[in-house]
């Protein structure tokens, strides 16, 4: 970028030569010589005078626009998944995460056991009726921003136990969804390829626990369920 | 800030579901949620663990729920760092140390015996392999048996010996998940990859047969589904080769390790006259000095062609335990090479209808998993599905020694003595 | 298995062999007692109980309770079948015979609802413990999107003819160990469906 200006910079300095519809007149690419007069009337005509706080107060202007890609950035690299391994899918997912298809690489090393440091709640393994009550409380204990990865076809749609008196037909009946990763369980290079994908919805900011529609109950019964 | 009315705000969905609650609970005339009953009343331990707020059912209740003076209950619920599966504990703490333990299980619970019997026998063992999710190939042999005796077929000899393969790989990677899940549970973050390593190899073997990596749909009625190949039995011969030596690098770390034992031995001591009356099979059983082992003592498949004898330890704490796996680890290796030494040729599936319809009968099969003893018991009434398919998990049974073994010592054996029990939850829960 | 008959001539019943298993039936009140000389008597030292299941043989027939037992002594399983009664079904307990037989029965009462007397805690092990019905009974049917299906304990009526449910009787839910009693009814009012009644029954919204 061309917050600085090299002295050798041609394409900075303005010449004889250069014409008028080239000369760029954002302040970052303006040569200032050293007999320079004040800052004050130097930025006097782009109506940017010394900041009283003190400091080149017009580049701020420019940085926060970048600071939402920087963080989201922050937030893609570094997803802490929760420690939420209810069934088959969660040898799968120990495997993702070991050393011969590693997500450390992603930075999702850390398998936080408490729910309010962690960013991903990867729901792998067969969600029960018993379990659904302290799943969702799980997630409710998540701070924002969170997201969901359901793995298997268990949390899918309930898989291979589509006729079950006892299983939540997927998870995305009691929570919001953002990646539903099928297979039964899903090879690790599919659970890595979900998580990929779950990294563009960081960066893209399209997760879905703002927009979750909750559609009332869903008969689900939760342990201790009066209903 | 506006000022909000409190009449017409959304109340927080934290707020709703309290709300909800009390007009059901209103509805049907039970009342408000009885929170902090007096001290030293029969009720005190009925405050928000997650115990049920209605008193106490049943006599084993009762004891378990009522504190005394310098009582706590503490919930290790169902999400916990220890990588078992979905368990929970009500721990009855004086201090620090344990005084009474109640699992509560079902987090998991399928309902896997029920849609069994609305599948045909072929889809039965699809069904059963997500049980015992670390050994789905003894889920799916245990009712292989039971089949194939209600219809009155043999499997071909090479298929039991493909199966007793496969079986004995799924033994290797168990026990290899094992040691890696009792250090894990203890601690130590290194053996836990190795384990992983070893388990990721066996399995990328049995996936090149199988297709699959984890729950196998390999076992038919009358043999097995794939043959093996020449290239896979050179694969084999070679992991066999580099095996002993990955198993030797994760052992070295915690067999002789200081912490290790310290923190293993003279830890969760069963005896055995104790885990027979609690119905303890399998490793668990012959680390406490007991010699059964079912390959031995109904011998099913090839397992009267192989030799192989019974080890034994002495102890019957977690480090016996570990040993006793370790041990049988090397014998499953010792097995497989005798296997590969004498696969005979031939058809690996015995001619079958598609749809099986066995005559009425009742057949009992049982196999020696990782675990213990695993058994199916089938009734057929000449249907194309089973009328009654009953699974006995080890881990289940297993599970009912908690209690006798982890009291007196401190909440951080209880981890210890749980893996070193090797419950897996799918099983538990079926 | 001649031992088997020698011993036990006036409370055995259709003895049954097959190649690797021997199968005897035993009636209900005889159950501890002769379990017990199977377990102690050095003839028979079936000192394992390997499994402890229960079957339903259908609405109008009765219950049974099976055990596997295993004997170092003889080369094959033994299988006592225990027939139960479906109106009453209690049974005498086998824990004091083997602790391991707790978590068996406890199953058996969650699943089948199959009353041990004698076990000391016959609660629910793997549904929720105030669930309402008996999943493994032949009556229970598995509708076709779990979605519709009985989560709270209500029989998902897809048949008709099985609206005579003998199996929620009085006799059997006034016993101490089914809990909650059905005389609590719950009536779900109807803001608890904020979404109206027929789409909170339906599997998906609308």
């Amino acid at each position: 970028m061309a917050l600085t200006n090299e002295p050798g910079d041609a394409a900075v300095r303005p010449n004889d030569q250069t014409p008028s519809s080239e000369l760029v007149t954002s302040p970052a690419r303006i040569e200032i010589p050293d007999s320079a007069p004040a800052d004050d009337e130097l930025l006097a005509p782009f109506g940017m005078e010394e900041h009283p706080t003190g400091g080149f107060h017009g580049l701020l202007e420019v940085i926060p626009t970048k600071a939402d890609l920087v963080i989201d950035l922050i937030r893609a690299n570094s997803l802490w998944p929760l420690l939420s391994g209810l069934s088959c899918c969660a040898i799968e997912m120990m495997s993702t995460a070991t050393s011969k298809n590693d997500i450390d690489r992603f930075g999702m090393f850390p398998f936080r056991a408490s729910p309010r440091q962690a960013d991903v709640l990867i729901v792998a393994g067969t969600l029960t009726t018993k379990m659904a009550g302290p799943l969702v409380r799980l997630w409710e204990q998540m701070p924002e921003p969170k997201w969901c990865v359901a793995m298997g076809t268990c949390t899918t749609s309930g898989g291979r136990f589509k006729r079950s008196y006892s299983v939540v037909q997927g998870v995305d009946r009691v929570m919001p969804v953002d990646v539903y990763v099928p297979g039964c369980p899903p090879r690790p290079e599919g659970l890595i390829y979900g998580l990929l994908k779950l990294r563009e919805l960081v960066m893209a900011r399209r997760g879905q626990w703002r927009t979750y529609v909750d559609r009332g109950p869903q008969r689900v019964a939760w342990e201790g369920d009066v209903r | 800030m506006t000022a909000v009315d409190p009449e017409t705000r959304i109340p927080d969905p934290i707020d709703v579901d309290a709300a909800e609650e009390a007009r059901l609970r209103a509805a049907a005339g039970l009342g408000p949620p009885a929170l902090a009953p007096a001290l030293g009343s029969e009720y005190a331990g009925f405050e928000l663990v997650g115990v049920p707020d209605r008193p106490p059912q049943t006599e084993r209740e009762r004891e378990m729920y009522t504190l005394e003076e310098g009582e706590m209950l503490l919930n290790m619920g169902p999400q916990h760092p220890s990588t078992h599966g979905v368990m929970r504990l009500v721990v009855k703490l004086r201090g620090e140390v344990v005084t009474d333990l109640d699992p509560v299980l079902g987090y998991l619970h399928r309902g896997i015996e029920k849609l069994c019997e609305n599948a045909t026998y072929t889809t039965v063992l699809t069904y059963v392999d997500p049980m015992d999710y670390l050994a789905s190939m003894h889920n799916e042999h245990a009712p292989a048996i039971a089949f194939e005796k209600l219809f009155g077929i043999q499997a071909p000899r090479r298929a039991e010996y493909i199966r007793a393969l496969v079986v004995e790989l799924n033994r290797v990677f168990s026990h290899g998940l094992m040691i890696g899940f009792l250090a894990l549970d203890m601690g130590g973050l290194t053996p836990i990859l190795y384990s992983f390593i070893n388990r990721d190899d066996v399995v990328e073997l049995l996936a090149s047969i199988s297709g699959q990596r984890m729950l196998f749909n390999f076992f038919r009625v009358g043999g097995v589904n794939w043959d093996v190949n020449d290239e896979f039995l050179s694969r084999l011969g070679k992991w066999h080769g580099t095996v002993l030596k990955s198993i030797g690098d994760n052992e070295k770390l915690i067999t002789e390790n200081e912490i290790f034992k310290g923190r293993t031995q003279d830890m969760g001591i069963l005896n055995a006259e104790q885990a027979i009356s609690y119905g303890v099979t399998g490793p668990n059983l012959r680390a406490s000095g007991v010699p059964f082992d079912v390959r031995k003592a109904h011998p099913y498949s090839i397992y009267d062609e192989l030799e192989f004898d019974v080890i034994t330890q002495q102890r019957g704490d977690v480090y016996a335990r570990y040993l006793q796996r370790i041990a049988e680890l090397k014998q499953s290796l010792h097995l497989i090479d005798q296997i590969m030494d004498k696969m005979p040729p031939g058809p690996v599936q015995a001619q079958v209808p598609g749809i099986i319809r066995p005559k009425p009968g009742r057949a009992y099969g049982a196999v020696e998993s990782p675990r213990g003893l695993y058994s199916v018991y089938a009734i057929s009434d000449g249907g194309p599905t089973p009328y009654r398919f009953r699974m006995r998990d080890p881990s289940f049974i297993t599970l009912q020694v908690m209690p006798l073994l982890m009291p007196s010592h401190l909440i951080a054996d209880t981890m210890a003595i749980m893996a070193s029990l090797d419950p897996v939850m799918g099983g538990v829960d079926k | 298995m001649r031992l088997l008959v020698e011993r036990f001539p006036e409370t055995a019943r259709d003895l049954w062999t097959d190649e690797d298993t021997v199968e005897v039936q035993i009636p209900r009140g005889s159950v501890v007692e002769t379990l017990r000389t199977l377990r102690d008597d050095p003839q028979f030292s079936f000192f394992m109980l390997a499994d402890a299941a229960a079957v339903d043989y259908g609405v109008g027939n009765h219950f049974e309770v099976v055990y596997h037992l295993y004997s170092d002594k003889h080369p094959a399983w033994l299988r006592v079948r225990v027939p139960v009664e479906r109106a009453n079904p209690r049974t005498p307990s086998v824990t004091s015979l083997w602790t391991g037989a707790m978590f068996h029965e406890r199953e058996m009462y969650d699943m089948m609802g199959i009353v041990f007397e004698g076990n000391r805690d016959l609660r629910r092990i793997y549904m929720s413990p105030d669930y309402r019905s008996f999943p493994q009974r032949k009556d229970f049917l598995l509708p076709d999107d779990a979605a519709d299906s009985s989560a709270a304990g209500v029989n998902p009526l897809e048949r008709p003819e099985t609206w005579d449910l003998t199996t929620f009787s009085k006799e059997l839910t006034s016993s101490a160990a089914t809990y909650p009693p059905l005389d609590t009814q719950v009536d779900v009012p109807a803001e608890a469906y904020p979404h109206g009644q027929e789409s909170a029954d339906k599997s998906r919204p609308a």
